[in-house]
């Protein structure tokens, strides 16, 4: 024993240090791919943001930046947005997560599939068939008679960028919240109608609380992704509907104004950060007690 | 006459192409308790289903006290459901989950409060109000379960297997506290799905066995028991060893096809590896259909010296006795239940079987 | 069950379809069907050709597909190498160390694809780093913007795997090299392919940095979808659309057939 013992114990103190410093050595690779092309570019932005074009040092950028209407419009039609897409997207989603989860029809599998397809789909997408469905030549308009230059006109302004919206993010809502539905036993309906309660009653006092968490961080991530929506504001291409990214793209590469695009991202990765750390407390809060409580049933559950 | 508590006619329930329920006919009486017995997949808790409303049968009617429901959604049934894991409302409280059907039916709050400490006294849960069900074990919640479906006062109560989560021990205190329940709420028809014969033997006046989607046999408990019809009610319930034998002499007074003795005491006799024994036929026995004897392990009797010739082939310790394995000369293996193996040869010896009279005689099917 | 009589339920499904295809079934198909178009004045096209698609697949469409694809598998595996690294190394380091190595590298994520593309340009356009007008920049947008994703499905199936294997081989003799070769990257696969997948089709569609930051000689397919819209030439783009969908689709096929693979194991 002691013979076994005795070398382990002299190289003791040489591999302590070594197991305490390796993890960090390890770690250090992917971290300074993340500093130095994520963290360090970003500083550079907020810099950026303090310095004039004329080299002087001070919030006049700022202050200039923010008190332009361009910005404060931008600003006020990004929050809009974003409110009212993911506001559509929580119901639409919801809706139809409720109807593939509880009333399966012959099909549903399908359309699960079609909606992560979604997933993997570019933005952009959206907004270039809706040219083909909403666009001045587009398939409404010929259903309606119009011809070119029909009675449908909402597609390029902010109507036609918040419908494009609700298309595409919808199905970053209904899969998480499928996935909560999918953890609600079909059992609990059962025996809940079989005390007296109709469908609406089962839904808002079972199915829906059980779901909470999985639509407040759907919520969350939703309104982010909003925020951040790029492809489709580009392609719609609506001279009136300009957001914070849309702005950060035409001062960084049309007008080359370096110092006010900066200041736009800076408020812009303010606004979405604080959105993501909401996102990752209620994932992490609500998440955790949804989970113990699953973990709890999970024992008297034999399958 | 009332109308029975619940009626099944010819109900068949389809999934799929499945068929889980085929042509179900069957009555369970005001208070009555009846019994669901049979293996996973014989249809059981589906035919369950089915009264509660939550599966649509393809055909056949179902009727609560007279009323044809087939058609009315749970909500409107008015049974109390048990489920198999209890299906407690994680995310309210013990009271609560007590109180939704009665706030489902818009009762006023002081009736519901009312109501609720009652039935949470009967079930013996009255300090555990404002627990969650995840800080209960997994007795209390089939307790609090059992007050949920039990607040509404239904005319029924439907239990799914509502013991089999819980270990041995919390199953003996809960067959117990059933049984107890029964006797308070005399007026209550029960449906007792379960697989386990014990449980079925112990709550129900009346047991169904039912297999692969079809009812085998139903019956009062004890007839069940004693004089089952089908073999598969023989080793089912009561876990019998089932032996080929061939008629002798058949037929006891009243049933035709004799070719043989009718004996006074209405047994037949039957050759069993050489030997002679009188059995029971339990219903009619069509001529040359294969017979089997229905034998419970504990009636078989082992000796060294007298009896039927057979090899022990193993001996198992249970606390309470010994379950030998055992196989007769013609081939035919059977268990037998004994208190004591003292004096008996070793394993792979020959010893001495004797079965008493009286057994159940019934037709051999396609095995059991 | 939630909804009981057959009435309500044939109104709910109703309801749905309608929904579900005005919403977004109807978008989906307006591409693919647009992408074969030949005139298109009525509800449906009245002719249809595969000449967008043949352009779409030749010239200059074709050098920004081929772009794209290289550009998807470069920023995708750099992505889960990178990604599962970082996982695995986090896993034995302290817990505060964890921590902060977890929100860094989700923090992508929150922002946006353009402020991504503008602190590029601003770090990276004089020397001693000078990567701006070359192809070196698109790829490292890419791999900041789909990074999170790598890290976040590794570490997440990191999560739910089961440490007693790990502890098991270990115990059998294994070197930790060992381990995690033989023992925990094996496990890994499925979620690195989930990971790969994932990041592929985030960076074949990517627009809102590479449009900040591309040269002439390295234009993803999306930039050169949004130049034939501007163009007006909408067909094309439709037809260039699908073809990367396509490449996509074939892209997470083939990550899914490992991943079905190695899951059969």
């Amino acid at each position: 024993m002691t013979a076994v013992a005795a070398p382990v114990a002299a190289t003791a103190p040489r591999e302590r240090e070594r197991r305490r410093w390796a993890p960090l050595l390890w770690l250090a690779p992917p971290m300074l791919v993340v500093l130095g092309f994520f963290c360090y570019p970003l500083a550079l932005v907020v810099r950026q943001s303090l310095v004039s074009e004329s080299g002087e040092v001070g919030l006049a950028v700022w202050r200039h930046v923010v008190t332009s209407p361009e910005f404060t419009a931008a600003l006020g039609r990004t929050v809009l947005l974003s409110v009212g897409a993911t506001a559509g997207c929580v119901l639409l989603g919801t809706f139809l997560a409720l109807v593939l989860a509880f009333t399966p029809f012959p099909g549903a599998r399908v359309v699960s599939r079609v909606v992560d397809a979604v997933l993997a789909f570019p933005s952009f997408l959206i907004a270039l068939s809706f040219t083909f469905l909403y666009g001045s030549a587009g398939v409404l308009n010929a259903a309606l008679g119009g011809g070119a230059g029909g009675p449908v006109d909402f597609l390029y302004g902010p109507w036609g960028v918040l419908l494009a919206e609700v298309t595409f993010y919808t199905p970053f809502v209904m899969r998480p919240v499928l996935a909560a539905f999918a953890q609600v036993p079909s059992a609990q309906l059962d025996v809940a109608a079989s005390l007296g309660a109709r469908p609406w009653r089962v839904l808002r006092q079972v199915v829906l609380p059980e779901a909470w968490p999985a639509l407040a961080s759907g919520t969350c991530l939703t309104l982010l992704m909003t925020m951040n929506e790029f492809g489709i504001v580009l392609f719609v291409g609506a001279k009136d509907v300009i957001t914070l990214p849309m702005l950060v793209h035409t001062k960084g590469i049309v007008t080359f104004d370096y110092p006010a695009a900066c200041v736009v991202a800076v408020v812009n990765v303010v606004l979405s950060v604080a959105l993501y750390t909401v996102h990752r407390w209620v994932f992490r809060v609500l998440g955790t007690n949804r989970a113990g409580e699953g973990r709890a049933g999970a024992g008297l559950d034999p399958a | 006459m009332t109308a029975p508590a619940v009626e099944l006619r010819g109900v068949s329930v389809h999934f799929g192409r499945t068929v889980a329920l085929r042509e179900l006919d069957l009555v369970v009486g005001r208070g009555e308790a009846l019994a669901l017995l049979g293996p996973s997949g014989s249809g059981k808790s589906t035919a369950l289903k089915a009264v509660a409303g939550f599966v649509r049968p393809h055909s056949g009617r179902v009727l609560l006290s007279g009323v044809d429901v087939t058609d009315a959604p749970p909500h409107r049934r008015g049974l109390g459901v048990v489920v198999q894991n209890y299906a407690l409302f994680p995310h309210m409280r013990v009271a609560d989950n007590v109180a939704f059907g009665l706030r489902a039916r818009r009762m006023p709050r002081r009736e519901v409060e009312q109501r609720v400490t009652e039935v949470l006294a009967m079930v013996g849960m009255a300090d555990y109000r404002r627990r969650y069900p995840r800080e209960l074990s997994g007795g209390q919640q089939q307790r609090v379960a059992i007050a949920r479906a039990l607040a509404i006062r239904p005319p029924v109560l439907l239990l799914d297997e509502p013991l089999s989560a819980l270990d041995a021990a919390l199953r003996e205190e809960m067959l117990a506290e059933l049984l107890r329940l029964r006797r308070e709420l005399p007026d209550t028809a029960m449906v007792y799905v379960t697989h386990d014969q014990g449980e079925a033997l112990a709550l129900a006046d009346r047991v169904a066995v039912m297999r692969d989607a079809r009812l085998v046999e139903v019956g009062p408990t004890a007839q069940l028991y004693h004089r089952p019809r089908a073999e598969f009610t023989a080793s089912f319930l009561g876990a019998a060893n089932l032996l080929p034998v061939e008629l002798v002499a058949a037929a006891p007074e009243g049933s035709d096809g004799s070719d043989g003795t009718v004996r006074a005491d209405g047994l037949a006799t039957v050759r069993l590896a050489g030997a002679e024994l009188r059995a029971e036929p339990t219903g009619p026995l069509p001529a040359g259909t294969p017979v089997a004897l229905g034998v419970r392990p504990h009636r078989v009797e082992v000796r060294a010296d007298a009896g039927l010739p057979a090899r022990l082939l193993g001996v198992q310790w249970r606390g309470t006795g010994f379950r030998l394995e055992l196989e007769l000369d013609d081939g035919s293996r059977l268990r037998a239940d004994v208190s004591t193996v003292d004096g008996l040869p070793a394993v792979g010896e020959r010893v001495g079987v004797s079965i008493p009279d009286g057994c159940p005689l019934v037709p051999a099917g396609a095995g059991a | 069950m939630l909804v009981w009589t057959r009435r309500s339920r044939l109104l709910l499904w109703l309801a749905f379809g309608v929904l579900f295809g005005v919403v977004i079934a109807a978008p989906l198909a307006m591409v693919g069907l647009a992408a074969v178009a030949g005139t298109w004045n009525g509800v449906l096209p009245a002719e249809y050709t595969t000449g967008h698609l043949a352009d779409a697949v030749s010239g200059d469409a074709l050098a920004s597909a081929l772009v794209s694809v290289q550009t998807g598998l470069i920023a995708s595996l750099a992505a889960v190498v990178c990604g599962a690294w970082a996982a695995l190394a986090a896993r034995s380091a302290p817990a505060p160390v964890r921590r902060v190595v977890d929100t860094v590298l989700h923090l992508p994520v929150a922002v946006p694809s353009v402020v991504v593309g503008l602190s590029l340009l601003v770090a990276f356009s004089q020397p001693p780093f000078l990567l701006n007008g070359t192809r070196w920049i698109v790829l490292v947008a890419h791999l900041v913007i789909v990074l999170p994703f790598g890290y976040g499905v590794v570490s997440a199936a990191l999560d739910r795997a089961d440490p007693v294997l790990a502890d098991v081989a270990a115990s059998l003799g294994a070197s930790p090299a060992r381990v995690l070769l033989r023992v925990r990257l094996p496990l890994l696969l499925p979620a690195l392919s989930a990971a790969a997948s994932l990041a592929l089709a985030l960076s074949m569609g990517e627009v809102g940095a590479t449009i900040m930051l591309y040269p002439p000689d390295w234009r993803t397919l999306p930039v050169s979808v949004f130049a034939q819209t501007d163009r007006g030439e909408v067909f094309l783009a439709s037809a260039s659309t699908a073809v990367l969908l396509g490449l996509t689709l074939v892209g997470l096929l083939t990550l899914g057939a490992a991943r079905g693979r190695a899951a059969e194991r």
